[in-house]
């Protein structure tokens, strides 16, 4: 996302109003740029308040700069999705202004846009590469040197390794990256999803090392040299049983918890400790349905165990 | 999320090298630090991923069983000699959590396990324990799940493990190392009460390492169990819970343990209610009236005022069901 807010600098942003932003840039997986009257600052969910510029900021004026202060949708290609124009854009204004733009464009356009698309075209890994790229580019070509920005401490990346459905994939990431966000923002395995981001709800349920963990709460660093499968892995060629239960016995609604649910299940009937209902349910209430399909999703479970041995 | 950086040492002279470096924490399964960390509750500079080192096993010896810091809460409540030996600490750890964290949450990371007080956790509230100093909201807050005892003016937050409140019942031990050496702590001596630095939560010092705990397979902690009052019917802190353990000959009580989860600021032993079941017999009166003695010296709040009469009800119903007198 873009905004253009003249009288927004970092100095005044609070620790509080950062986090805010933070938490709607993760809930939408998008990234924002703010571009103020001379500088422009990239903030990431994860990540600190990074300066760009003012090649940046005078580009990006240049490109979708208006008279007045605004707040910008932008796919991966920098091409404009939906603009919330006519807005004065401040500290106390600016989380409105990106609510606002995001739901008038969810909401006005359904036909442009599906909620899956939106969120595939702002991920992280997108706009901001982009502008980014095209600063670099810039500065590579263009003879006016622009003033060095505020200096923001590199954050320090180390190289891991994650064998992930049977292949190892090599990613240069930050020790903070989850392997939840590893998995669905660098290795292109959205199957996995992210519910509370806090252990609570079951979304991002993955197996480690045959064990079903959250990645939501473990280090990608912390979870190299076991393998680790997602939802996209389980089944093997064809629809794990559990996949093909699921299905059967129409064991969702909206369908948001269900990877996590079956990654659960398919582990819950490997351990094999739970026999009767009650005891299914119990081994399954750290995946939260909000639809409420559980009598199906425990259906679904007992089902799949019986079709399978052992 | 703030940056830090990372190290995976896998020896114990290089963990305990980093874990001496100001700002470090320890790393093991992650279900407490990852989420703090993630709240920016809290914001360590390097992070030391316990996980390179051989801490994992559960060994069985002559009179006791040693957990290792990073056998799971999984491999220690499902291993046989556990469920066979030490009840009430099986009973505990399935008690908590969900499948998922259980799997990750390590012996060692759940002995350190921080409160689930609303106030610590939200990063913005008054908090002597996030905040030394800038005092408490919970003292005029919502306190549905704080604690009745070992409270002080300046922290109400309640310890929120199950598994401890078991492993003090059963007389465990703390195993710790660090570059000065070797040493063992009593869990019901491990943990401290707030009083007035509740940033202080153990007497575990810094760059100080838990290596196992140790749980003595007595007679007395054969015959155990562990029983849990929550909101929900799973997933969910205790509002109050208990474990148990007693020796029982001739219908008469010759031992007893009792512990409380749920509404101390730590794992909470009563020895008063101990002492008055021995010499008694094992009778519903007799766990009535000893169970009355519990929590003499509670301190509640309005919103939790509750737990007093809660918990004496819990620790009643355990004794009874490890007697054989109740389901």
């Amino acid at each position: 996302m873009l905004a253009f807010a003249r009288d927004w600098l970092p100095p005044r942003a609070s620790d509080s109003e950062l986090r805010a932003l933070r938490s709607h840039l993760r809930g939408l997986g998008a990234e924002l740029v703010i571009v103020g009257a001379r500088q422009a600052w990239r903030l990431r969910p994860d990540d600190d308040l990074v300066a760009l510029g003012e090649l940046a900021a005078r580009e990006l004026h240049r490109d979708h700069g208006g008279r007045e202060d605004a707040v910008l949708v932008l796919d991966h290609d920098g091409s404009v999705m939906f603009e919330h124009r006519q807005l004065h854009v401040d500290h106390s204004t600016l989380l409105a202004g990106l609510t606002a733009a995001t739901e008038a464009m969810l909401s006005s356009a359904p036909m442009l846009f599906t909620r899956r698309g939106f969120v595939g075209t702002c991920v992280v890994s997108g706009f901001a590469a982009v502008v980014l790229a095209a600063c670099h580019q810039k500065e590579h070509h263009d003879p006016d040197p622009a003033p060095a920005a505020a200096p923001v401490p590199a954050p320090v990346e180390i190289d891991v390794v994650l064998d992930v459905n049977g292949t190892k994939r090599p990613l240069r990431i930050e020790p903070r990256v989850s392997l939840l966000d590893a998995l669905r923002e660098r290795l292109n395995l959205p199957g996995t999803k992210k519910g509370c981001d806090a252990g609570q709800c079951g979304a991002c349920t993955v197996h480690i090392d045959g064990k079903r963990v959250l990645s939501c709460l473990t280090l990608a660093a912390a979870a190299q040299g076991k393998p680790i499968t997602t939802i996209e892995g389980l089944g093997q060629g064809d629809l794990h049983p559990v996949q093909k239960a699921f299905i059967a016995h129409d064991a969702l609604q909206c369908g948001f918890c269900t990877p996590g649910q079956i990654m659960s299940a398919a582990a819950l009937i490997k351990e094999n400790r739970a026999t009767t209902d009650d005891e299914i349910r119990e081994q399954m209430s750290g995946n939260i349905c909000r639809c409420g399909a559980y009598p199906n999703i425990l259906a679904a479970i007992k089902a799949a165990r019986g079709g399978q041995t052992g | 999320m703030n940056p830090f950086s990372y190290v995976r040492p896998t020896t114990e002279q290089d963990a305990l090298a980093a874990l001496a470096e100001p700002g470090s924490v320890a790393l093991a399964g992650g279900t407490t630090l990852v989420d703090l960390m993630r709240l920016e509750v809290m914001r360590p500079g390097k992070v030391v991923d316990l996980n390179g080192l051989p801490l994992a096993k559960i060994e069985t010896g002559a009179s006791s069983i040693k957990l290792g810091a990073l056998a799971t809460n999984t491999d220690v409540a499902y291993h046989p000699d556990v469920v066979a030996k030490l009840p009430a600490l099986a009973d505990a750890i399935r008690a908590g959590a969900s499948g998922q964290i259980r799997n990750m949450a390590s012996v060692s990371g759940n002995l350190l396990q921080r409160t689930r007080c609303t106030y610590f956790r939200d990063n913005v509230s008054p908090c002597n324990k996030r905040a030394p100093g800038t005092g408490c909201a919970a003292l005029e807050g919502f306190t549905r799940m704080h604690a009745v005892v070992g409270t002080s003016r300046d922290c109400i937050a309640a310890h929120p493990s199950d598994m401890c409140v078991a492993l003090a019942a059963l007389d465990a031990i703390v195993h710790l190392k660090s570059r000065a050496g070797e040493r063992t702590v009593k869990l019901v001596e491990f943990h401290t009460v707030p009083d007035d630095h509740p940033n202080v939560e153990s007497v575990l010092q810094p760059g100080e390492l838990v290596t196992a705990i140790e749980v003595p397979t007595t007679p007395l902690a054969a015959k155990s169990r562990y029983v849990k009052v929550r909101d929900r019917a799973s997933y969910a802190f205790a509002l109050a819970s208990a474990a148990v353990a007693l020796d029982v000959q001739g219908g008469s009580i010759k031992d007893a343990r009792v512990a409380l989860g749920g509404v101390g600021t730590k794992p909470w032993r009563e020895p008063a209610v101990e002492t008055a079941l021995v010499g008694k017999p094992a009778t519903p009166e007799t766990f009535t009236a000893a169970a009355q003695l519990a929590l003499a010296k509670a301190d509640p709040r309005p919103d939790n005022a509750f737990k007093v009469e809660l918990a004496r009800r819990v620790i009643a119903r355990t004794l009874a069901l490890v007697a054989g007198g109740a389901k």
